[in-house]
């Protein structure tokens, strides 16, 4: 087990490796300019040429990839453009408030999407499981800015219960996580429908059902404790990636997260910044894909006991 | 052919099982499919009675239907089916009052039988919760009475066995556990789907020869689904011989073994393989003859006048 988990992070520490690398090459191929970003349109080239050689700039982009290195083993991706403040601190202090949304996010997702699944899965080709069906699909289909815009309008601006941006109370957090939630359980009650259809007509099922098994029973320890591990890997991996930052829906809604921030560092081309935002995310990401992993053997006793035997 | 023979016992008591005129139409994409047409049977206490046929004959939904099984929206039951006494067609709640009570059903292939993330011990506590038998709160007593259980289907070490998981079985000690979960609830009837047909050869003859055995204990009637006539040949008292959804042909075992009245129940008898000494010419043979011939169409020929 040591042996797995200490592989696993080897993989994820590579994976992160590789991404910034990836990011590193790509934000200095893509066009535009850290300088004229920071000095402005106005400056002259005696001041552009001096930003440069104050962000190192003006050096080759091997040796800035060394330096690069140095500063990734160290932990300090060196100084903000814009912020004039450490980039990592920059990035730390965003991200409780994206951990927020997207754990407000994926507990309201779990909360509606698994009950709804599996009431769908319960009531197959009856009129109301057509009509949450068609929903689902919707739901699908809406892209984030636009139902974020209109929960704005709706809930913000026309009717004026929650606020319309930014994180200064509680209610601020409502609008985005809903925005957010809707896709997820769109997707996440539909899986879980798929999943409980196909163990409702599993053999163990039926043979349950013959001893007498309640249908409370059979639903939720039965079909459901099947369904568990994918449903459960699904969630985790949705979490996993909302931490990246849900750019479109922070940015909609002004949340102070990593995502608005992301934004912001791209169109500066704050290369420290854009850096140190993808290191921490990725991170993360890798953090939390770990953790999914390593809780597979909990909901399933074929991966715990295998391992066990093999040990 | 038709199903009230003369040969019937006659049994003063109620049958465990009473089937009469009992039809499932099966409600498929091609239209209504009427799987089981008009079959009517009967079983005693410490009675086996063999439904036997080829696949798609109806045999193993005729066994769903009489416990319920088949989903309810996609099959159509009809006739009557009393249960010890309690009437299953009429009403569907009824079969809540025999499941997991007087009724069991042995499955036909166990390695799917059990959900496979809960561990035997808790799939058995839970039928033993079922039959009233121990409460939940009673750990010592759903303990004491699995063990029991399993003992009584033979399984080794059975303190050892509740803590495993259906993977960590075989197919035959997995069986084992299936009959010990019906038994559970000192179930009057059993219905065995094909109950050895996923087994090995090997482990075949102890499922069996365990069911013989509880029914000598215990006077359990059983329904027994299978296609294999080795199977209905050692464990039945009577036969009805099943095709296209309905009985073409009931009685006694050794009757129907040594008189078949129809061509498909000969067919039947002849798909059973003959040991024979090795000299003589064994069935493996036949196609390297036909391949020596050197023609694929002389092979199919071959096999099709062997008949």
């Amino acid at each position: 087990m040591t042996n797995y988990i200490l592989k696993r992070l080897g993989q994820g520490l590579l994976t992160v490796f590789l991404t910034v690398s990836t990011v590193f090459i790509l934000i200095r191929m893509a066009p535009g300019d850290p300088a004229v970003s920071y000095a402005g349109p106005l400056a002259t080239t005696e001041q552009l040429d001096a930003v440069r050689e104050q962000f190192g700039l003006n050096k080759p982009v091997l040796e800035q990839y060394w330096i690069f290195l140095q500063q990734l083993f160290t932990g300090n991706l060196g100084q903000s453009y814009s912020f004039q403040a450490p980039a990592m601190v920059v990035v730390a202090e965003r991200m409780p408030y994206t951990l927020t949304l997207a754990t407000a996010a994926i507990l309201l997702t779990a909360v509606v999407a698994i009950p709804l699944g599996v009431w769908m899965s319960r009531r197959p080709d009856t009129g109301r499981e057509f009509g949450v069906n068609v929903l689902t699909i919707a739901g699908q289909s809406m892209p984030d800015f636009w139902t974020g815009i209109m929960l704005l309008t709706g809930f913000a601006v026309l009717i004026p219960i929650f606020p319309a941006s930014g994180f200064a109370t509680w209610g601020g957090l409502v609008l985005p996580t809903i925005t957010i939630a809707i896709l997820q359980i769109a997707l996440i009650s539909r899986m879980v429908r798929r999943e409980m259809t196909a163990n409702f007509a599993a053999p163990y099922l039926t043979v349950a059902r013959s001893r007498g098994v309640r249908n409370s029973m059979l639903t939720w320890r039965y079909a459901m404790g099947n369904s568990a591990i994918p449903v459960f890997t699904a969630l985790g991996t949705r979490f996993a990636a909302m931490l990246n930052g849900v750019v479109v829906v922070e940015v909609v809604f002004a949340w102070p997260g990593v995502g608005s921030l992301i934004v912001r560092a791209l169109e500066t081309r704050d290369y420290p910044l854009i850096q140190a935002t993808v290191l921490l995310t990725a991170l993360l990401a890798v953090g939390v894909q770990l953790l999914i992993d390593l809780a597979y053997p909990l909901l399933d006793p074929r991966v715990r006991l295998g391992k066990a035997a093999t040990a | 052919m038709t199903a009230q023979p003369a040969s019937q016992p006659a049994f003063k008591e109620q049958p465990l099982l009473e089937v009469r005129d009992f039809q499932v139409e099966l409600i498929t994409e091609a239209g209504i499919v009427r799987a089981v047409d008009s079959v009517s049977f009967s079983i005693h206490r410490g009675e086996t009675v063999t439904i036997i046929g080829e696949s798609g004959s109806g045999k193993s939904t005729t066994a769903m239907g009489v416990l319920r099984l088949l989903p309810e929206d996609l099959a159509v039951l009809s006739g009557t089916v009393l249960i010890d006494g309690v009437d299953i067609t009429a009403d569907p709640k009824a079969i809540n009052k025999v499941r997991g009570k007087t009724l069991a059903l042995i499955p036909q292939d166990p390695m799917t039988a059990l959900s496979p993330v809960h561990s035997i011990g808790s799939q058995l506590f839970e039928a033993i919760r079922i039959s009233g038998a121990a409460s939940a709160k009673d750990k010592g007593a759903l303990q004491a009475r699995a063990v029991r259980l399993l003992e009584q289907v033979h399984i080794p070490t059975p303190e050892k066995q509740l803590k495993k998981y259906p993977h960590q079985l075989s197919g035959g000690m997995l069986q084992r556990v299936l009959i010990a979960i019906a038994l559970a609830s000192e179930p009057q009837l059993l219905v065995a789907d094909e109950p050895t047909s996923a087994l090995d050869v090997t482990v075949q003859g102890g499922i069996l020869d365990l069911l013989l055995e509880l029914q000598e204990q215990r006077g359990i009637g059983i329904l027994m689904i299978t296609h294999d006539l080795g199977v209905a040949r050692l464990i039945s008292d009577r036969i009805h011989v099943m095709k296209d959804g309905a009985f073409v042909e009931s009685g006694e075992v050794q009757q129907i073994v040594d008189h078949p009245a129809t061509e498909y129940t000969r067919k039947l008898l002849a798909a059973v393989p003959v040991l024979g000494p090795w000299d003589e010419t064994p069935p493996g043979s036949r196609p390297t003859q036909a391949a020596s011939a050197g023609s694929s169409q002389a092979l199919t020929q071959t096999g099709a006048t062997h008949e």
